[in-house]
């Protein structure tokens, strides 16, 4: 999707790179997960138990539906969560969730 | 241990900024809680610290309000979910650097509220969400939520972030408004004496959309999405009065985006735990707590203000704030004897917001239809998946009330908590057995409210853990 502050009214935050499931996806600081995954394109990352597609519904925290991995952690919530560089996201269904 | 605190502020959006600084001017230790990293809620959302640019009006209202609150002394916790509550007056938190737990002499409210949302086929495809998700991107992150974006809901709020979104540079293929407000809004012209403010941004973001024509359909909305992976399509239609899709009305639209704004459902949690008496008043969003003159609810200390009390907008929940300042204040023993006068002199403020609010809830509350629209393959639960059909099933069983869904189906018992499918289910179950939804009864959430970690947990004391479960 388009980032709005490319117009010169907005000046990014510093470039870093998190690693979404292998790929390396470019971002700026003081984005949030769910927000580098959008501006890149990506739409849907959740995969529920029934491997429905799901990704940001609510965007303020109280949902979950938007959930991924971080650094090992599951269940956190991409709308909330700042990104930092080297940050490891994983998508799809967490281990302990599948059937 | 439980750490005593005097005044605790729950939620630092416009109702709590506003509670905090009339309590600490007073003269009161105040503590501020909100779950997000700034403060300043939905309607003063500011851009994330990393990013600079010009802010906007209304985040250059919060900043202010912000400084006076950090110059008054107030205690900030920020990123602290409050995730259970007693009748003791006692708050377990989860954050950093903060007790587990906290007894307060008072406590206001300021919890806010989340985004009613519509069960229509397709609604769980990535590309729908919430109007608050759109706006949070756009003022917080600098981010459009996609390319071609449909607006579905109902209120001047949706007219205002499709105008933003256009400025932005997005394409809105159309605002589809569920209410057909010429038919009533005369009757509530007089709501909007002195609301210039509002008649400005309003006016101002019907010009922007109209420079770009942008369709605007008033009585029309969403009947279903569609698409592979993702929204690709919307099934759209006009609406009678109750908001059921007239047949044959049905339009097709393309997008990538469908943003639903059907209004507010106040957060009530905090209260219901706290043992205050609610009341349901479906205008106001649904089931509020009963509160007196000082915004005090039906237990002594427990005060609450804002959207999450009766949604309002924020001038009202700035004006209810610092009602609820002063009194909370007073009750713990700063400027007693000027309180009430103080709090009469906010009379005037408070009788016109209370008018306006009125006026929005007599013109932009939905109909029935907007519960009617999915078909037995629809989720209601999204975190569960539960479906229409399993839900028509339990009560083919003799399910009556939501807790006995809840028992036969585990709706509501997902990471949400209920916050987003209590409200759909209730509607069906009330439509299906022929009761009111307020019969019906919304689903009782249960701690912790948020997902908490279990070493959070494991810091409460012992002997709190029982009256933990309400």
């Amino acid at each position: 999707m388009s980032r709005i502050e490319d117009s010169s009214r907005f000046r990014r935050g510093q470039p870093v790179t998190i690693v979404v499931d292998g790929e390396r996806v470019p971002a700026y600081r003081g984005k949030t997960i769910a927000g580098a995954l959008l501006a890149t394109g990506h739409r849907a990352w959740r995969r529920t138990r029934h491997g429905q597609p799901r990704g940001l519904f609510c965007g303020i925290g109280v949902c979950f539906d938007c959930t991924v991995t971080v650094n090992g952690t599951t269940n956190v919530r991409a709308c909330l969560t700042p990104i930092a560089d080297g940050m490891i996201v994983e998508t799809g269904i967490p281990m302990e969730h599948q059937p | 241990m439980i750490e005593p605190v005097e005044i605790v502020v729950v939620g630092a959006g416009p109702g709590g900024l506003s509670a905090a600084l009339a309590a600490a001017h007073a003269g009161a230790q105040v503590t501020l809680i909100d779950s997000n990293r700034q403060p300043g809620g939905q309607y003063f959302r500011q851009p994330a610290n990393e990013l600079h640019g010009e802010p906007s009006r209304h985040q250059r209202e919060g900043q202010a309000l912000w400084q006076q609150v950090q110059s008054a002394g107030v205690r900030f916790w920020a990123e602290t979910t409050v995730w259970g509550a007693t009748t003791e007056k006692i708050l377990s938190l989860n954050g950093k650097d903060v007790p587990g737990t906290i007894q307060a002499q008072a406590i206001v409210l300021a919890t806010g509220t989340f985004e009613r949302t519509s069960a229509f086929p397709g609604w769980t495809l990535p590309g729908v969400m919430t109007a608050g998700a759109a706006q949070t991107l756009l003022k917080e992150q600098r981010i459009l939520p996609g390319k071609k974006i449909l607006l579905v809901g109902t209120g001047p709020l949706q007219l205002v972030l499709a105008a933003e979104l256009v400025r932005a540079g997005a394409q809105v293929v159309a605002v589809l408004e569920g209410a057909p407000i010429f038919r009533n809004g005369a009757r509530h012209l007089s709501a909007l004496w002195r609301q210039w403010e509002r008649i400005a941004e309003g006016a101002n973001s019907w010009l922007t959309l109209a420079s770009h024509r942008i369709p605007y359909r008033m009585g029309w909305g969403i009947v279903s999405a569609s698409g592979n992976q993702q929204v690709e399509r919307a099934t759209i239609a006009r609406l009678d009065d109750t908001w059921r899709p007239v047949a044959g009305s049905e339009e097709q639209i393309a997008c990538d985006t469908i943003l639903l704004g059907y209004g507010f459902i106040p957060f009530h949690a905090l209260a219901q735990w706290l043992g205050a008496i609610m009341t349901w008043q479906p205008e106001l969003g649904g089931d509020i707590p009963v509160r007196d003159s000082n915004m005090q609810t039906s237990v002594p200390g427990i005060y609450a203000v804002g959207d999450g009390a009766g949604v309002g907008g924020a001038a009202l929940a700035l004006v209810e704030g610092e009602i609820a300042g002063i009194a909370a204040a007073a009750q713990t023993g700063h400027q007693t004897g000027r309180a009430a006068q103080r709090i009469r002199s906010l009379a005037p403020a408070l009788a016109r917001e209370q008018q306006f609010q009125k006026m929005y809830a007599a013109l932009f509350t939905p109909g029935a239809g907007l519960y009617a629209l999915g078909n037995n393959e629809t989720i209601l639960c999204r975190c569960e998946e539960i479906t229409l059909a399993q839900v028509r099933r339990a009560i083919a069983l003799g399910a009556t009330t939501i807790k006995e869904i809840k028992s036969i189906t585990r709706v509501g018992m997902g990471d949400c908590q209920g916050r987003m499918c209590s409200h759909l289910i209730a509607n069906v179950i009330a439509r299906e057995t022929g009761q009111s939804v307020n019969q019906v009864g919304m689903l009782r959430p249960r701690p912790p409210l948020f997902p908490t970690p279990i070493t959070a947990i494991a810091r409460t004391p012992s002997e709190q853990m029982e009256v933990a479960h309400p």
